[in-house]
């Protein structure tokens, strides 16, 4: 069966999901998956949807088009591609990494590219940056899995030394501490 | 996914609440490296502590970082030296104390416990020599720590026993007067010992133990005191009953920290998890004190009256967590209060709050006893065993733990400054109530028989 995944952006008001859902089950689409968030006042939603037979994801896409644009929704559709087969994935760990401190362009930019360098997997972002020199209104928490195969010691080192000179508290941790903590 | 208020929560504990894994104690069996050539057990004990704690320092190290949780001590607990070195002299021990002192020093833990003998019932060959060895084994060696248990519910207690360690403690604190009786600080009397305590000095590997074991400590009195500081800054009429599942939570939580490290240490050692004992431990750092708990909740300080039922809530609200939080929860669980390891309880003393007499009596409520407690270096021997005698009687009547660790301090008296360093910490000493006057009643030795609940079969 073909899927597709759609995103959908837009200025958050009462509605967004139920229009949304509304074209799916008139075009006879399943939800699979939705996941919603909302940053500021903004609605970010992104949808994986299975297609009936003869539906393609331009018609699909057309249609969401036609019903959202028009209240100022942007929509973008595409093709959905089957997850990896079992045990394709790198074997790895997750760890989170925190970090807080002062308010400035390029950190996200900065901290996430020693984590690619390392084929770390950013598999979850938060970020607040509320500006100022408060600490606690200035986080990142990034959730990564760390391959098994690199050096998580020469990680932890990279990932110090570049907080270091951006100025951040940078705290990496396993993950199993904060379950281990919070949850029974 | 996480929930940033989980990540936050957790990064405030370990940053500015001293959340830590306070001990992990590896236990080393001993018992079959016992014989007569003072050499040969000498080695056997040299190859078996080295060989099983090379790497414990460094998965410590390993482990904390991958979780961001530092173990701050890391310690060795081994079978009573009373047996081990049963058929051995009261000099040849103290060589043995040297050769853990060695091996402690060797593979980087800060303390070695179990130079200790288990004599309630009677004083066996290997017992005295043991306990005529204490004073020059914990004067000549730096890590080794001791332990006598004199008393339990089920045997009663030994009076000889306990009349023989107030002199042990005199000795003990001549040799090292140079130190304030540092020596002292190494010793603990006991009362229903357990056999799996990782913290020190009462640490040792009961008879009962597997051939080695993880016991972890965790502590977190800091923890604690925020919870309770954050708690009644928004809701400041919150009642004790409150305050205490409050406790109970964060007592929970720290201990699953201590199990999820210890399992995964022991994992990495490849040596069987025994368990987490959940016991507020202080340190003399600010932020790190059980004493401040006492304030938090509204006492003025520790030892003014109502601090026995604070520290009877405290307690019960530790265990609690801790019982929940772990199936595997062993050794003293509950609160401490070392007096000179705590900056808040030694300063408690210096300004008269807490005497002796109160500390006797929230030991009946708390999970140790008069811990690091210093008197005057002129207080006699049978006085010490007075004191000794007294606090086993709380313990066996109670059917708890109790632990005297006295420090007569020589050449000073009470209301001077005695110094021990580090972790032991400081402390005013304390006035003892008839400290240099006659004891017949101690003198008359023999047993203090065990209650009527220990007929229990």
């Amino acid at each position: 069966m073909n899927k597709a995944i759609l995103s959908i952006l837009g200025r958050d008001r009462p509605g967004i999901v139920a229009a949304v859902a509304r074209v799916l089950f008139e075009q006879g689409c399943n939800i699979e998956n939705v996941s919603q968030t909302m940053l500021q006042s903004e609605f970010a939603g992104i949808f994986i949807v299975s297609l009936p037979h003869g539906l393609t994801v331009e018609t699909l896409h057309e249609a969401l088009f036609k019903r959202l644009s028009v209240v100022g929704l942007h929509v973008h559709t595409k093709p959905c591609e089957p997850p990896e087969a079992p045990g394709a994935a790198k074997p790895s760990e997750p760890f989170v990494i925190t970090t807080r401190g002062p308010d400035r362009k390029g950190l996200v930019a900065d901290m996430s590219q020693v984590i690619a360098g390392y084929g770390g997997n950013i598999t979850n972002l938060q970020a607040v940056f509320k500006g100022g020199n408060d600490p606690g209104d200035n986080l990142m928490i990034y959730e990564v899995d760390v391959p098994l195969t690199i050096d998580a010691q020469a990680l932890a080192r990279d990932l110090q030394a570049k907080a270091e000179t951006l100025h951040l508290d940078i705290n990496i941790q396993h993950r199993h501490i904060f379950e281990t903590l919070h949850r029974i | 996914m996480l929930t940033d208020r989980e990540i936050i929560s957790t990064l405030d504990m370990l940053k500015n609440e001293h959340l830590d894994v306070r001990a992990v104690t590896l236990g080393v069996n001993l018992l079959d490296c016992a014989g007569s050539d003072l050499n040969h057990v000498r080695r056997r004990i040299a190859e078996r502590v080295m060989g099983l704690a090379g790497k414990l320092v460094p998965v410590c190290e390993r482990v904390g970082q991958k979780y961001g949780i530092p173990v701050v001590n890391k310690r060795i607990a081994v079978s009573p030296i009373a047996v081990v070195g049963a058929a051995l002299s009261p000099a040849d021990l103290v060589e043995i104390a040297r050769t853990l002192d060695a091996a402690a020093r060797e593979v980087h833990v800060d303390f070695i416990g179990g130079f200790s003998a288990l004599v309630e019932k009677g004083l066996a060959r290997g017992d005295r020599s043991l306990i005529a060895a204490i004073p020059e084994a914990l004067a000549a060696t730096e890590r080794v720590c001791a332990s006598v248990n004199v008393a339990s519910t089920r045997a009663g207690i030994n009076l000889d026993a306990v009349l023989l360690l107030g002199r042990t403690i005199k000795r003990a604190a001549e040799l090292t007067a140079d130190r304030d009786g540092a020596a002292c600080t190494k010793l603990c009397v006991f009362a229903n010992i357990p056999e799996d305590i990782p913290f020190m000095a009462g640490a040792y590997l009961g008879i009962g133990e597997a051939d080695a074991v993880i016991n972890v400590g965790v502590s977190g009195p800091g923890v604690v005191k925020n919870a309770i500081d954050r708690a009644l800054s928004t809701r400041p009429n919150l009642d004790l009953g409150s305050l205490s599942e409050l406790i109970k939570k964060t007592a929970y939580k720290v201990t699953r920290v201590g199990e999820l490290i210890g399992r995964e240490v022991a994992e990495q050692l490849g040596i069987s998890f025994g368990v987490v004992d959940l016991s507020l431990a202080p340190t003399p750092n600010v932020g790190d004190s059980v004493g401040e708990i006492f304030q938090s909740l509204g006492l003025l300080a520790i030892g003014v009256p109502g601090t026995t039922a604070a520290l009877a809530l405290l307690n019960d609200a530790v265990k609690k967590g801790g019982a929940f939080a772990s199936s595997r929860v062993g050794g003293l669980s509950g609160a401490f209060i070392p007096v000179s390891e705590d900056l808040n309880i030694s300063e408690a003393v210096r300004n008269g709050h807490l005497c002796l007499e109160k500390l006797e009596a929230i030991t009946s409520v708390c999970s140790v006893g008069l811990d690091m407690v210093a008197i005057p270096g002129d207080t006699s021997p049978e006085t010490i065993s007075a004191i000794i005698a007294d606090e086993m009687a709380i313990g066996v009547i109670n059917n708890k733990t109790t632990a005297a660790r006295l420090i007569p301090v020589p050449g000073k008296a009470a209301g001077d400054h005695a110094y021990f360093g580090g972790l032991m910490g400081q402390s005013t000493i304390l006035p003892v109530n008839n400290g240099r006057g006659d004891n017949p009643f101690i003198r008359r030795g023999g047993f203090i028989p065990a209650p009527i609940h220990s007929l229990k079969n």
